[in-house]
């Protein structure tokens, strides 16, 4: 067993190290020149909220390891201490990049008469400017902390923009400088537009804060100064607690998060060795915790830019949803799903369907019911007031709020007390389960009979990630499904135990099992004429279950082809182990973020969508559901959809058996899935107009009285 | 205000049909919600169930605790609310062994009916063998079940019901007191291995299958069908799917080698290794064991598995209206009925023709007591058993007649049901019910008054043919100023007649307010 289980570990990938890779992508991306400038900084912001997120987690939790000495090694056989050595390396030299492709970004706007404008390069005029501007808009709004006077010592905030200045005694000699503290409010924006005859110039509002530190000062002068920001470790481990205490418990998690420990500190490039020392003594860091930064500091800001008036036409072109194509001339919503089962293709077709869905619900008279789980809705949710709306219209509204999304646990905290309030019966999960299924159930009388329709997705109900994220959902009334998904709901409210499921699929319960089957069906169906096939596209293929499960696939000669967009620990290629295994990952302008899992079924195809990866916290750890798509055309749908990802080969890397990824050789004619996705999705569009116009019948708008549109 | 009209009646008839089924059985409480379609067929809307140990109660100290009844009075208002959801129109209540079997069974129907508005009826087991074979025949179909004798097994947490049938129709019915859930009791206070366990369990089931051999001739069933939880679990396991038809098989070596397989276990390894809940865990190698046991002493050679359930077979029954005149059911209750009477020896020409006679004036008085066909039937069945208390002695047989009803099983009523016939024959004669009869006092309010309803016009129908000739056989009925008035076809003599009304129809002049003459129309 030990001997086996060596044998796996030299054949899995280190996640944190995979997930720096997928980062690193994110980076090769906005280092294209191919690309429109406004993308590559999109991508290029990516990159740092990315690594702010992992270090939060993923490198906390392995300096909490490190540091209580524990000797849990990763899969792969790495202690702690070794995983983080192998990660600052590889960040150190990825923050490196980005900062050289974020310079290269600047020059190139230069060219389209954008300049970002650094204090030591503005002219007098430009530094007048700003002067006015910071004692007008910024000093009235800024704390300054003399941090050594203060006992206890104040706690800096994680995430935030810092500037450190030394402010010089007022006669020489007569004291050590003192350092102060400022923090750069997140209300000010991050650049300040400097007026001009031509042209945009801009400046970084922390370079307008430490060219006026004076001022703040007293007066004083000022000697060395510094920009930095520290990450403190943001695992909120929420104990679990009855219901109504998790609330409380949340609230509480999210306040002591500003507290956590130190785990990374990012400063100014060559900063003053006082200024430094001061920071690394005083948040206990070590030296290679510190990433010293030569440009911008936190660059998630960059975002801000591409929302900037002068570069709009420097953006990749618009790509609208358009009205979903299996709901194309359909007037009424409820009748369609009645009709056909709908999939929708986010964000290449409208998240509008899913919005209307629950508003009407809301209002609609003949509707009993609306169950509905809710993980990451957004800060203005239409879903979050209609299903308010419904309860206020007497409905029986169930609402399964998830509040352990990380760090949107006090926005959720916030909506599930407003939906209580207006009498939706919300349910906080079940402990220890973390509920990321999506669905929804609508329960409708309708003329002689319960109609109930049902809505599955791979994304969350969100209608601002649906813009960016690409996922899969699928309306439907089939009796089954609905019968699984009521069942599905009975059991979050704890109204029943598990039945037995007709069409779903549940985690942490079955979904593992099922994988499992499936890969192990696909094994006895395969023959040497006949090989077996699995194909899947996923977010990140971490399971050491399922990874043994495929590389005994792989040597029974069945063709896998994964399409994982982040994390993958399987090592693809491996003589004897995984040769039929083919791993590719498409970074492009939407998220890929759906997950379609193929089962070739010695010719009877299987097709299901999931809301789970392959990682053993969505198989052991989370409510999950995977539901298969049964209808025909819909199916052969979605193995073009699986088909487009793996030809991808445009934004496409493939997984090298040493780890590496490189991007997909174009041979033949250029594929680019999510452009094709999109041309589809419009041709739909344009065709059901068509189709519209040409078979609207004669008599239609005289009958209607109508004339003036005729 | 016709327009008016029409719209409502159209919304009206467009209003769901939604009917649920609550079983309360000896280790959950199920539920199941479905409507009935249009075209007639059945959809099931939700499936639920949580477990509750009345069971254990009940088997260990024949008392259910209150804190178990308040915990299924719990489950039962969550049932409710959801029923609510939907607008469920017709709810039928039932609970089995753990219930039945309870000295305060009765106190947990009062509470749970005040509690949720529910109305629990405690079923017999010769009801719920009925019921769960009118499921599986729904499932398996009538081929399967009528090729020779067949044997339907439910291993339940108290009992095990079996029936066997002849032909297509139930020959027999036996509870036998093996449950799960009581082989578990047994097990854990004699504790000991898994492996003595289960030789223990082999004994307890060997030696009632051998008391029951008599009365069940297991022998000659070539068809086994099993029903229930445990066995759908051994079917998911090492079953075979027979084509699309939702059965599994599974054979008499597929099942010793699961049960091989499981029996050296603890209940928490086979939750864990099967992925159970930790309730079907430690059942589930006792079920099998009855299974195993039953299958070896039929010839068959394999069981059948089904997924249907006695609550399937009450859904049948709630969709065929309150089983219809001319269904299966009104047949067979009729025919256990008479199977009763035929065992007391009672006048059966006297029975039948009161029974016609009863049944002609319960039609005739339809718009006074406004009541529906079940009630008819237990009208019929308390005519042809009014008088089986003369087999214990003619003097005061009306009371014989009584406990030996209550006391009988027929297929197909409920338990309820039969404390109502049995109170409509005892009404035949004599008294007319009085706040001093305890047992009819200790009847709901409504079902007093269905039993004086009933028994009035039983009396009327047994004055009839108070001669035992038979001889009044055409009737007519007219009411009018002067009360109901009974034609009779042709010139009889009716003295004896016009008499024995005199002395029984005092109840019908109480009840409906109708004094009551017989007349010759010849």
């Amino acid at each position: 067993m030990a001997k086996k289980d060596a044998e796996l570990s030299n054949l899995l990938f280190n996640r944190e190290l995979s997930w720096l890779e997928f980062n690193d992508r994110v980076l090769q991306q906005g280092s294209r020149e191919q690309l429109p400038l406004m993308e590559r900084l999109k991508f290029l912001s990516i990159v740092s909220s990315n690594l702010d997120e992992f270090f939060m987690i993923r490198v906390a939790g392995l300096q909490r390891q490190k540091s209580a000495g524990a000797r849990k090694r990763d899969a792969g056989g790495l202690t702690a201490a070794q995983q983080l050595a192998l990660i600052g390396g590889k960040t150190r030299d990825m923050v490196r990049r980005q900062t050289a492709a974020v310079a290269d970004v600047f020059e190139q706007l230069t060219g389209h008469d954008f300049h970002l404008v650094r204090r030591a390069d503005w002219l007098p005029k430009q530094r007048e400017f700003l002067a006015r501007f910071a004692t007008t808009d910024v000093l009235p709004i800024l704390t300054p902390l003399v941090v050594e006077e203060l006992n206890p010592r104040p706690m800096l905030p994680g995430l935030q923009l810092l500037v450190a200045f030394l402010v010089e005694p007022a006669e020489p000699g007569q004291s050590a400088p003192r350092l102060v503290v400022v923090p750069v409010p997140g209300m000010l924006p991050r650049f300040v537009n400097i007026p001009t005859d031509k042209g945009t110039h801009i400046a970084p509002v922390e370079d307008v804060l430490l060219d006026n530190a004076g001022s703040l000062a007293g007066g004083l002068k000022i000697g060395a100064s510094a920009v930095f920001r520290i990450t403190r470790d943001g695992d909120v481990t929420i104990q679990d607690a009855k219901d109504e205490d998790l609330l409380d418990v949340i609230e509480d998690a999210v306040v002591s998060r500003r507290r956590r420990d130190a785990v990374r500190l990012e400063i100014s490039a060559r900063p003053d060795p006082a200024v430094a020392k001061w920071l690394t003594t005083s948040l206990k860091l070590e030296p290679e915790q510190v990433y010293e930064i030569d440009g911008l500091l936190d660059a998630r800001a960059l975002m801000q830019i591409t929302d900037m008036q002068p570069v709009q036409s420097l953006k990749a072109p618009d790509w609208p949803a358009q009205s979903p194509r299996d709901l194309a001339g359909e007037e009424d919503l409820w009748s369609a799903v009645r009709d056909h089962d709908v999939l929708l293709f986010h964000p290449y077709e409208s998240f509008d369907p899913v919005i209307r869905m629950v508003a009407e619900a809301a209002e609609d008279p003949s509707v009993l019911a609306i169950k509905q789980t809710l993980y990451r809705p957004s800060a203005e949710s239409p879903i979050v007031h209609s299903l308010a709306r419904a309860a206020q219209n007497g409905k029986e509204v169930t609402v399964l709020v998830e509040l352990r999304a990380r760090f949107d646990e006090s926005k959720n905290v916030l909506w599930a007390r407003r939906l209580e309030d207006a009498g939706c019966h919300v349910i906080y999960g079940i402990a220890g389960f973390k509920t990321h299924a999506k669905v929804l159930l609508v329960i409708r009388r309708e003329a002689g009979r319960i109609r109930r329709y049902v809505h599955l997705s791979t994304g969350n109900y969100n209608e601002k990630t649906a813009r960016q994220y690409s996922d899969l959902a699928l309306m439907t009334c089939d009796e089954e499904l609905a019968l699984d998904v009521a069942a599905f709901f009975n059991l979050l409210t704890g109204l029943s135990e598990v039945i037995e499921w007709r069409q779903l699929v549940i985690a942490p319960t079955d979904l593992r099992r099922r994988f499992l089957d499936l890969i192990e069906r696909e094994i006895w169906a395969s023959t040497p004429d006949r090989p077996g096939l699995i194909m899947a596209k996923l977010n990140a293929l971490e399971d050491k279950g399922i990874c043994k499960a495929l590389y005994k696939a792989s040597q029974a000669g069945v063709k896998i082809l994964l399409n994982v967009r982040g994390i993958c620990c399987l090592r693809p290629g491996v003589k004897g182990v995984s040769e039929t295994i083919c791993v590719r990952s498409i970074v492009d302008r939407f998220l890929e973020h759906s997950r379609i899992y193929y089962f070739a079924n010695g010719g009877h195809e299987e097709v299901y969508l999931a809301s789970a990866d392959w990682m053993k916290r969505n198989l052991d750890h989370r409510l999950e559901l995977l539901f298969p798509i049964r209808d025909v055309g819909l199916r052969q749908r979605l193995i073009r959809i699986l088909h487009a990802c793996l030809e991808d080969n445009v934004n496409a890397w493939e997984l090298l058996s040493d780890g590496r990824y490189k991007t997909v050789p174009r041979k033949g004619r250029a594929v680019r899935s999510q452009e094709r996705f999109y041309e589809d999705a419009s041709a739909a569009t344009s065709l059901a107009d068509q189709a519209k116009r040409r078979f609207r019948p004669l008599g239609h708008s005289r009958a209607d009285g109508d004339l003036s549109r005729a | 205000m016709s327009a008016k009209r029409n719209k409502t009646t159209s919304a009206l008839s467009a209003v769901p049909e939604v009917l649920a089924v609550i079983d309360i059985g000896s280790n959950a409480i199920r539920m199941v919600i479905a409507q009935a379609l249009p075209d007639g067929k059945l959809e099931i809307l939700e499936r639920l169930w949580r477990a509750v140990r009345l069971g254990q109660d009940t088997f260990r100290t024949g008392r259910l605790r209150a804190e178990t009844m308040r915990s299924a009075i719990s489950i039962l208002r969550d049932y409710r609310s959801l029923l609510n959801t939907y607008g469920a129109g017709r709810i039928r209540a039932v609970a089995t062994t753990a219930l039945r079997e309870a000295e305060n069974g009765d106190v947990f129907v009062d509470r749970i009916g005040m509690a949720t508005g529910l109305d629990v009826s405690i079923i017999n087991a010769a009801e719920e063998g009925r019921l769960t074979v009118s499921a599986v025949r729904q499932a398996v179909g009538d081929n399967l079940l009528s090729q020779g004798d067949a044997l339907v097994v439910e291993v339940g947490g108290g009992s095990t019901a079996t029936n066997l049938l002849h032909d297509g129709q139930i020959a027999a019915s036996q509870s036998m007191p093996i449950g799960s859930i009581r082989m578990q009791e047994t097990l854990s206070t004699g504790a000991g291995t898994p492996a003595q366990a289960v030789r223990l369990i082999r004994k307890q089931v060997a030696g009632a299958i051998s008391t029951f051999k008599g009365i069940l001739p297991l022998g000659k069933a070539q068809t086994f069908v099993a029903v229930g939880g445990d066995a759908r679990w051994a079917a998911t396991q090492v079953g075979r799917l027979i084509g699309s038809t939702g059965l599994f098989t599974v054979s008499k070596e597929a099942l010793d080698g699961l049960i091989s397989a499981c029996q050296g276990s603890t209940a928490d390894k086979l939750a864990r290794t099967y992925n159970l809940s930790f309730t079907d865990a430690e059942t589930i190698v006792p079920a099998l064991l009855v299974h195993q046991a039953l299958l070896k002493a039929t010839g068959a050679r394999e069981m059948i598995v089904t997924a249907v359930s006695m609550r399937d077979g009450i859904l049948q029954d709630m969709i065929t209206g309150s089983a219809g005149r001319h269904t299966d059911s009104y047949k067979g209750v009729i025919q256990s009925a008479q199977a009763v009477g035929g065992k007391y020896c009672t006048d059966m020409a006297h029975a039948e023709h009161t029974r016609m006679l009863a049944a002609r004036l319960f039609d005739e008085l339809a718009g006074e007591h406004r009541l529906g066909e079940r009630h008819r039937l237990l009208l019929e069945v308390a005519a042809i058993l009014h008088e089986v208390g003369v087999f214990v002695s003619s003097r005061a047989h009306h009371k014989h007649s009584y406990y030996l009803i209550s006391n009988s099983e027929i297929l197909g009523l409920t338990q309820d049901e039969l404390v109502m016939v049995a109170h409509i024959a005892r009404y035949h004669r004599r008294s007319r019910p009085k706040p001093a009869h305890v047992e009819y006092m200790s009847m709901a309010r409504e079902r007093r008054m269905i039993v004086s309803k009933l028994a009035a016009i039983l009396r009327i129908a047994d004055a009839l043919d108070v001669s035992r000739t038979q001889q009044i056989r055409e009737i007519s009925c007219r009411i009018g100023a002067d009360g109901l008035t009974i034609s009779v076809q042709g010139n009889p003599d009716l003295i004896m007649e016009q008499r024995a009304l005199a002395e029984k129809g005092d109840m019908l002049a109480d009840i409906y307010g109708l004094d009551v003459h017989v007349e010759a129309t010849g």
